[in-house]
């Protein structure tokens, strides 16, 4: 509308809330179409709407501008070499990544059979992306789990899945931050034996782990605690060899080349 | 035993191998129907250990009972480590309660040789019926291969699984006898040509049964022998061709506890090994040979990744004009990836290329700029020695552990 209307980016601002700029005077928008008809490449709208996603300064304007370049004839605003297309397409690319975040380390809690059947659910998770992907990302969920019936709560929007269909919501009901945030898990602890063990201390490496996996994750995470913990124990001389303590500690067994066939040969103890 | 106790130890004993991959599969899901489980080719790390370690996949054994002696092992029959075995249906229960959680993308399976290796690979087979066939499970399946086991029994597994793997360890014969003498250089390559003998059976026909759709990979431990990188990546490069592997894994060689006088006690070469996947890199992404990379006998430089260090050897190929290069020229300056190049070549289509661009396109110019031409930048130090120009560039080094081998 406004493009079509000629209106130049640096006449607008884009604002979500009450508008804090006292010498801002306000100007009606335009109702109907005018008179510029713009040629965009159907990339482009993929791109925007992507970078819409992106939660940060300038959000809406810095999308008009690229917009405006581009309708204009400008199209290096697109690619990554120029100033705003680098811009572009670093938000496209924290968007993605985020993305990506949620399928990475969004964890499951799986409800007791007491409530899966008046909640209608079987798993819930509480997961606090940084930006607007909830809803475009959780079709992989959905995906992966079959019949089962989830449910995400974030600070700002949630969704749920039937088993069927999806019900997002703009504003997560209060009731499913509850039952997110507050589900018990004595479960865990099987996992967090798993991340302990497969951890190998004479490689300890704490800054490959925060590159990868940002601490704002780490409280979500049923192994987060941990984190501190192993590495304060890799570094007070555990480092020579790969072995965890608890393993370490326990009596271990040599397999005589004499006897090896009758100890191959016992049932697995259960 | 109790579940969790089996857990901590087999977890423990199955750390060493690096892979941990959940790429490559084919596109599958389970929206809707029985079962559990989707992959889209993209692989997920759901966690990071202190290590840096990406966790993708649930990595165990299904038992660290081991006929085997392999000296750089912790599982070998005289090693003095608590031992135990899990049934086949215990894996499962761990591998479908962590992927409902969302902890894992899928299994990857390996075990000590018990009575036998067809015996053993039969079970490892027996977990992955049971996950595909019992419970519809659609995630990603990495079984480790026995050397010696039936070709059919190979087969089968390659049938079940998205990814197979069957480890050489140590890259040369006389290591393999000094270290592991129940392992053969041969059987271990007769067992990936049975695997890419299965994968090209099927490579075009869409309608038969798939066979590791995420192909096969291997590992080597770096640092448990003298074998020097040369031989290192001239073998990966053998691998690569002769049977189609999709990655070498190269495993720094952790010490052990109750370590065999046999292999190193020092700290893993983790450098070293960084080096070499840098290398294994370019030889798989890049179009390098391994006898560009390294000329003669020995290891990679530590100080100076190896791309920047074949710049430095191939001096007379540069600077490189980056508005008129091919793009797999480009690809070879140090400091500019394989996406930058891609996205250089889009821009050029549109208007010159100066050097404000590549400092958009984040191009790590410290490195690049001896290299390269642009429309308003030419290098003044084109003409500086190779020597002075490494002295510069190379990365700061922590004080020197000296290895066992150097």
């Amino acid at each position: 509308m406004l493009l079509s209307h000629g209106v130049d980016p640096s006449q607008v601002t884009w604002s979500q809330g009450p508008v804090a700029d006292l010498l801002a005077e306000a100007v009606a928008l335009p109702e109907v179409q005018g008179p510029f008809r713009a040629s965009i490449p159907a990339a482009l709208l993929g791109q925007l709407e992507q970078a819409s996603r992106y939660h940060g300064e300038q959000r809406w304007n810095f999308l008009y501008e690229v917009l405006w370049r581009v309708a204009h004839g400008d199209r290096t605003a697109m690619l990554a070499g120029d100033r705003l297309g680098s811009e572009l397409h670093r938000r496209i690319k924290q968007v993605s990544r985020e993305a990506h975040h949620l399928h990475a380390f969004l964890r499951f809690v799986p409800l007791p059979e007491s409530l899966v059947g008046p909640l209608q659910l079987d798993l819930v998770a509480f997961h606090e992306p940084a930006h607007d992907i909830l809803q475009s990302a959780s079709g992989h969920f959905a995906d992966r789990l079959g019949r089962l019936r989830w449910l995400i709560a974030t600070p700002r929007d949630g969704i749920r899945f039937d088993g069927q269909a999806f019900d997002y919501q703009r504003q997560c009901p209060a009731l499913w931050q509850q039952w997110a945030r507050n589900a018990e898990d004595p479960g865990a602890e099987l996992w967090r034996t798993y991340y302990r063990h497969t951890f190998n201390p004479a490689r300890l490496n704490p800054d490959a782990l925060r590159l990868h996996m940002p601490g704002r994750f780490w409280r979500h995470l049923p192994e987060g605690m941990l984190i501190p913990q192993l590495e304060g124990l890799a570094r007070q001389g555990k480092q020579r060899d790969g072995q965890a303590q608890e393993v370490a500690a326990q009596g271990g067994k040599t397999i005589s080349a004499m006897k090896r066939e009758l100890l191959a040969a016992k049932p697995p103890t259960q | 035993m109790q579940l969790i106790a089996k857990l901590g130890i087999l977890a423990d004993a199955a750390k060493y191998d690096a892979s941990c991959a959940s790429s490559g599969a084919p596109k599958r899901n389970s929206r809707g129907g029985d079962g559990l489980g989707a992959t889209n080719g993209m692989g997920i790390c759901h966690s990071y250990t202190p290590d840096g370690r990406c966790v993708s996949l649930l990595k165990i054994l299904l038992t660290n009972f081991c006929l085997y002696d392999c000296q750089y092992c912790v599982n070998r029959r005289s090693s003095n480590v608590p031992r135990a075995r899990f049934s086949p249906e215990e894996v499962v229960r761990l591998t479908l309660d962590f992927y409902r959680r969302n902890c894992i993308s899928g299994l990857f399976l390996s075990s000590g040789i018990i009575r036998s290796a067809d015996y053993t690979m039969e079970q490892l087979i027996r977990v992955a019926r049971l996950l595909r066939e019992e419970h519809n499970f659609r995630g990603y399946i990495h079984l480790k291969t026995i050397p010696d086991a039936d070709p059919l029994l190979i087969e089968e597994a390659g049938r079940l699984a998205d990814r197979l793997s069957v480890n050489i360890e140590l890259p040369t014969d006389e290591s393999l006898q000094r270290l592991a003498p129940e392992k053969h250089a041969h059987t271990i390559r007769q067992a990936m040509g049975v695997i890419h003998q299965g994968q090209q059976a099927v490579a075009n026909e869409p309608k038969a049964p798939r066979f590791t759709p995420a192909g096969q990979s291997t590992q080597v431990i770096v640092g448990a022998d003298s074998t020097d990188d040369s031989t290192l990546l001239r073998n990966a490069e053998s691998l690569y061709q002769g049977y189609g592997l999709k990655r070498v894994y190269y495993s720094a060689f952790s010490p052990i506890p109750d370590s065999p006088g046999s292999v190193p006690l020092a700290a893993p070469p983790l450098l070293r090994e960084h080096r070499l996947y840098q290398a294994d890199f370019l030889l798989r992404g890049y179009g390098y040979k391994a006898g560009e990379l390294l000329g003669q006998a020995g290891n990679l430089a530590l100080d100076i990744d190896p791309k920047l260090a074949w710049a430095l050897a191939n001096r007379e190929v540069f600077p490189l004009d980056v508005n008129r290069a091919e793009p797999a020229l480009l690809a070879r300056i140090p400091g500019i990836g394989l996406r930058s190049v891609q996205r250089l070549v889009a821009l050029r289509r549109e208007r010159r290329i100066r050097y404000d661009d590549l400092i958009q396109l984040r191009c790590v110019l410290d490195k690049a700029r001896p290299f390269i031409v642009t429309s308003d930048y030419r290098p003044a130090q084109a003409e500086l020695r190779s020597g002075l120009l490494r002295a510069r560039l190379r990365e700061p080094q922590a004080p020197v552990q000296m290895g066992l081998w150097g």
